[in-house]
């Protein structure tokens, strides 16, 4: 049967089926042609370098940068042509007053003051999220009662409660914790059980298949397949509290002589030295920058963006 | 271990009047209705059946996911109530390989867990798997850096590492391309051949069936039913005279429900 074609000319069906039944070379195909194709030394180099200015162009950091600093540019030519100091300092002014507080050491102090209350009152709400959280998987009360919470105190802005925390705890540093405390617990707590609740059945029966102890099934199973949310939490803390830390300072931020960043900025104005305004302003943003690329950025590309969890 | 029922050796698997049901807000579902069927040490079992007749469903009460509502299922006389690393699982979706682990490290995990053997031994047998699955090259990507075949691979490797007596799989070639799906039926054959264990194989496809069982149990659709029973008298039993017979006669039993339906 195989004589019927040319060597080339013959139902493919028929070549990888000798001896086949008819009924399968029913359609049989003619193989017309073959061909050979490029070797890997012939074809065009599969991976070409970018020279240095595309590779700059590619990296996000240096083209935001870029736009920093048109818009450092704008604000000191209008601040030149406006010449009033007193309401709108010039950028480089603004410049030297960063400098000249960084070097006083005042700027440091307050920046100091304000991260460690800061931090406290952030753990405070990690461990509130977290504990409010294991109480909703493990009992139907819990899930109500987190539901119900999140849902009415995640509307309740923390400043609202700022009139009550001074009635509470007085002026100072227990009343800014407690606004801070609310302004982190009630996001992260939302953000880390949706991230519980949204993981896949078929991972949670991949960990039950391994009959691992509820300890292990959190830490090994619910943690890591929730972490993409749970780092959102985490980052909605951060910007909540560091917004709601600045304006409370700036409301009673004062004990004891050692003043926050906002108290910083408070008394600046005081005292019309409008340029350590801006300066106390700049800080504020270099920080929240700092936070967010340094910290944040880098903890999601070790791991969901790695981990291909995240585009 | 011997049922109380029965005075012989009870079979490796046995699934008796199985009934299961999901309740939801609103309905009370019935999946299957009054299920039974035995599975021998060393069958190729297929669980074929239309879509929605219940066979995930089985799977995971013999899984240990999903209790009964009635009737019950022994592995080796010993009642299932819960999951163990007794029966390894696969599953259809492509995301059960835990996308934090690398595709080694997603053995090694399933081998430590499930069989408690210290991490160095585990890594070697977990390299082993990945050798047999011709993963080798792609032991420390992640699975997102995988194709479907290659995570479907992986995950059947980390099953059979972990030394389950009984593999149960749902459907796990469903979302390959036809060249990966048949390709990757030929392979599972072939890791079978060298590593013998009980397979229960659910799909949907005919030609499937005929290519990876010794035993077929055909479901009638929605709530699934035994409709049938087939063993196959040998491989590539899809070729021969015989398996077109029998082709058809599968072909007739799914969907003369259909036809009777429609006249
Ligand atoms: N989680 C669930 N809740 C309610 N009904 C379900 C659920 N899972 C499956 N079902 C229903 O049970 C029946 C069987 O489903 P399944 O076992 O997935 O079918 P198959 O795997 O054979 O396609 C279907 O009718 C489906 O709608
Ligand atoms: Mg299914």
């Amino acid at each position: 049967m195989l004589s019927e074609y040319p060597a080339t000319k013959r139902p493919c069906s028929e070549a990888g089926n000798p001896g086949g039944d008819p009924a399968d070379t029913a359609c049989a195909l003619w193989l017309n042609n073959e061909y050979t194709v490029a070797e890997a030394g012939r074809l065009p180099e599969l991976q070409v370098h970018l020279s240095l200015v595309e590779r700059l162009r590619q990296v996000t950091a240096v083209r935001k940068g870029c736009v920093v600093l048109i818009l450092a540019l704008i604000w000191q030519a209008y601040a030149m042509l406006l010449e009033n100091e007193l309401m709108f300092p010039t950028f480089s002014s603004a410049l030297f007053a960063l400098y000249d507080a960084l070097v006083q050491g005042e700027l440091l102090r307050a920046v100091g003051t304000s991260l460690r209350v800061l931090a406290a009152a952030y753990a405070v709400g990690v461990v509130a999220a977290g504990l409010l959280t294991v109480l909703a998987l493990t009992s139907r009360f819990g899930s109500d009662l987190l539901e119900t919470c999140t849902g009415m105190f995640n509307l309740l802005p923390a400043i609202a409660l700022l009139p009550l925390a001074l009635l509470w705890f007085g002026l100072g540093y227990p009343s800014i914790m407690f606004v801070i405390v609310h302004s982190v617990t009630w996001p992260m707590t939302l953000n880390i059980y949706s991230g519980f609740t949204g993981v896949s059945n078929t991972l949670r029966m991949v960990g039950r298949n391994y009959a691992l102890s509820p300890p292990a099934f959190l830490f090994k199973i619910l943690i890591p397949a929730a972490l993409p949310q749970i780092l959102t939490g985490l980052k909605v803390g951060w910007a909540f509290s560091w917004r709601t830390l600045i304006a409370s300072e700036l409301v009673f931020g004062v004990s004891s002589g050692s003043g926050g960043i906002g108290w910083f900025i408070y008394e600046k104005k005081n005292q019309l030295d409008i340029p350590f305004v801006f300066a106390g302003l700049i800080t504020i943003i270099a920080i929240g920058l700092l936070v967010e690329n340094l910290i944040f950025n880098v903890l999601e590309a070790k791991t969901i963006r790695k981990w291909g969890m995240q585009s | 271990m011997h049922t109380s029922a029965s005075p012989e050796i009870s079979p490796f698997l046995e699934v008796r009047n199985l009934t299961l049901q999901y309740t939801t807000p609103q309905y009370l579902v019935t999946a299957t209705w009054n299920v039974g069927f035995q599975v021998s040490s060393f069958d190729r079992l297929i669980l074929l059946g239309p879509s929605g007749c219940g066979k995930s469903t089985i799977l995971k009460a013999i899984g240990g996911f999903i209790k009964p509502a009635g009737g019950e299922i022994r592995l080796q006389g010993k009642l299932v109530t819960k999951p163990g690393s007794d029966r390894g699982m696969v599953f259809q979706e492509f995301d059960q390989l835990l996308p934090w682990k690398t595709a080694l490290e997603n053995i090694v995990f399933a081998v430590t867990s499930a069989r408690r053997i210290p991490r160095r031994q585990a890594l070697e047998e977990a390299r082993e798997w990945l050798h047999k699955v011709n993963l080798t090259a792609f032991a420390d990507a992640y699975p997102h850096e995988l194709s479907g075949g290659m995570k479907q691979r992986a995950a059947i490797a980390r099953c059979l590492a972990t030394n389950s007596p009984l593999i149960l799989m749902d459907e796990p070639f469903a979302s390959l391309d036809a060249l990966s799906r048949s390709a990757m039926q030929e392979e599972l054959l072939r890791l079978w051949e060298e590593n013998r264990r009980t397979l229960i194989f659910v799909t949907h496809s005919i030609d499937e069936a005929l290519i990876l069982g010794t035993r077929i149990i055909l479901f009638s659709p929605h709530p699934g039913q035994v409709r049938a029973e087939f063993t196959s008298v040998r491989r590539n039993v899809g070729q021969s005279l015989r398996g077109r017979e029998l082709r058809e006669r599968i072909e007739y039993l799914l969907f003369q429900d259909r036809v009777d339906y429609a006249i």
